[in-house]
């Protein structure tokens, strides 16, 4: 699944080169690719929500979620959509890419961790299903109630469904498009489930309708990822970045006159704070993704050059997009 | 990771931080060493009015704090940068919402809240305002003092408050420790940016060394009986 459109690593992340040990069609429209270290060795260990980048010899580079089994350490599995828009990178992989190629990836990386919980609700739209198939798999292994929610424009567009058919111990909806319409989501969202937690993935339409639906759900119930940044990044001013908490999976704008503490508490995410001047430390808080613009006048040189942490009453960012641990 | 004593922003304290931090750590470890005598002697006889009359010398200092910040930018904020000025007003309310909120403790738990210096807290206040008359950056120092060894009180007092069950202090002052950080780190600040030659660091010393006698003696259970005998 395409994140973000990036042509350059977020951070610094080690380099594996990877034999495409099985590249085959998953639905229409969409390639599965199995990767394995060129000696069968074992792979880094990874969890459900995952996702690794993948460095493209076009010189591009694009996110995708690990959609096997993290218990299968020998092997990775992608899926890649071909986006109608493509400039090179989906492209690029269902046209140049063959089963036996190199591909050099980097990660993996988790900003969509699956949180514990009683039970489970999915909302997978399209290829967004990717990083859903392990989430599922660990609830059911964990024995956790999970229902999933899949829609697709059409059955044939859908991928993994045999997959899916296989799955134990859940409730899965299919929804096509052209047979059923559009996922209901009034029916499974309407009221708030105290002992649920929602995770969905899919387009910004699908995003934009599941977060609308949540707001009468407690807060950090929800957690979201997207395709590509919101259509808010896109509107954004000069001198703003956006922030994703993590935990949740909720993006907001900060923009260049307002900072990240303060837009923070609006959307009513706390966190300690006191001085807002960068000088008690006390909303200090840690950076999984991204750099940090450090404002403070109380952390240390070498953990400001680290950028593993950051004063949000003050600092900003030097990358389009920050992922804190909130 | 933080360390608000090494807070940036001046260097006129450099000749002189270590003897500052072993100022410091003395008033925090005696102020320590003091709160857990106190609440040794409480856990005998857990009477509320007690711990109220504890909390009275420290609701004293909240406000005492706010008439000085406001006398010190009155005499000697204009030569200060504006955000300092700022910062020390801040500072003054968040001061003034901690006389609030002990008050209300001490009236949870049936004492009155002190409205002139009560006589355990004279010694206390007497030397900060001396410190105002003496120089501009006395009383800063005299304070910053005082403030660093009230963080010497907290972990005992969340403690005993487990043990006694006073979930409003403790709630109190777990909103109190994380402003001092914020006051403690302006002080340093503002002593690092504002301290050019020795005189100014010999005052700064000289306030800090008296503060340091002087700020943890109100939290021993001997200053509490005391009081309440008077």
């Amino acid at each position: 699944m395409t994140t973000f459109d990036s042509r350059s690593l977020g951070q610094a992340s080690e380099l594996y080169d990877l034999t495409i040990a099985e590249l085959r069609p998953a639905a229409e429209g969409v390639v599965s690719l199995e990767l394995r270290a060129p000696d069968g060795a074992d792979l880094p260990e990874w969890q459900p929500g995952a996702h690794i980048d993948v460095l493209l010899s076009n010189g591009i580079v694009r996110q995708y979620s690990l959609c096997g089994d993290p218990s299968l350490r020998d092997r990775w599995r992608i899926g890649v959509l071909r986006e109608p828009s493509s400039r090179g990178g989906s492209s690029h992989i269902h046209e140049q890419l063959r089963q036996g190629d190199t591909l050099t990836v980097a990660g993996p990386r988790n900003n969509f961790r699956l949180v514990e919980a009683d039970r489970y609700l999915f909302v997978a739209g399209g290829i967004g299903i990717t990083p859903m198939l392990p989430m599922i798999r660990s609830a059911a292994a964990q024995g956790k109630p999970w229902t999933l929610l899949y829609g697709g424009r059409s059955r044939r567009s859908m991928a993994f469904l045999d997959e899916i058919a296989g799955l134990a111990g859940g409730e899965t909806h299919i929804v096509p498009q052209d047979e059923m319409g559009l996922l209901d989501l009034q029916k499974f969202l309407g009221q708030h489930q105290p002992d649920t937690l929602v995770y969905c993935c899919g387009p910004g339409p699908l995003i934009d309708a599941v977060e609308a639906k949540c707001q009468v759900w407690r807060a950090g119930a929800l957690h979201l990822e997207r395709f590509a940044p919101s259509d808010r990044a896109a509107r954004k001013e000069k001198g703003s970045f956006e922030v994703e908490l993590a935990r949740s999976g909720q993006r907001l704008v900060i923009p260049p006159y307002r900072s990240i503490l303060d837009v923070l508490k609006e959307n009513g995410c706390q966190v300690t704070n006191s001085c807002c001047a960068g000088i008690c430390g006390t909303c200090l808080v840690k950076v999984l993704s991204g750099v940090p613009d450090h404002n403070d006048d109380v952390l240390s040189i070498e953990d400001q050059e680290a950028g593993e942490v950051m004063l949000v009453c003050v600092s900003r960012s030097k990358s389009e997009l920050l992922v804190l641990d909130l | 990771m933080v360390d608000v004593r090494r807070v940036r922003g001046g260097d006129g304290l450099a000749e002189i931080n270590d003897e500052l931090d072993q100022i410091l750590d003395s008033v925090v470890e005696n102020t320590r060493l003091a709160t857990e005598s106190f609440f040794a002697s409480y856990d005998k006889n857990p009477d509320p009015k007690v711990l109220a009359a504890w909390l009275a010398p420290r609701a004293w200092r909240e406000i005492d704090y706010v008439f000085l910040l406001n006398e010190q930018i009155r005499r000697y904020g204009l030569e200060f940068e504006r955000k300092h000025i700022t910062l020390l007003a801040k500072q003054s309310f968040q001061e003034a919402e901690h006389y609030e909120i002990v008050g209300k403790a001490i009236e949870s738990l049936g004492g009155k809240v002190p409205t002139s210096v009560p006589p355990e807290a004279k010694p206390w206040s007497d030397f900060l305002w001396d410190c105002l008359e003496r120089h501009p950056l006395a009383a800063i120092a005299a304070w910053n003092c005082s403030e660093t060894s009230a963080s010497g009180s907290f972990e005992p007092t969340f403690k005993a408050g487990e043990r006694h069950d006073f979930a409003e202090v403790v709630r109190v002052y777990k909103q109190i420790e994380t402003d001092e950080k914020f006051h403690v780190g302006l002080g340093r600040q503002v002593l690092a940016a504002y301290a050019k030659t020795d005189h100014d660091r010999d005052e700064i010393l000289r306030a800090m060394r008296g503060m340091r006698d002087i700020a943890w003696k109100t939290f021993t259970p001997e200053s509490v009986a005391q009081a309440r005998s008077a």
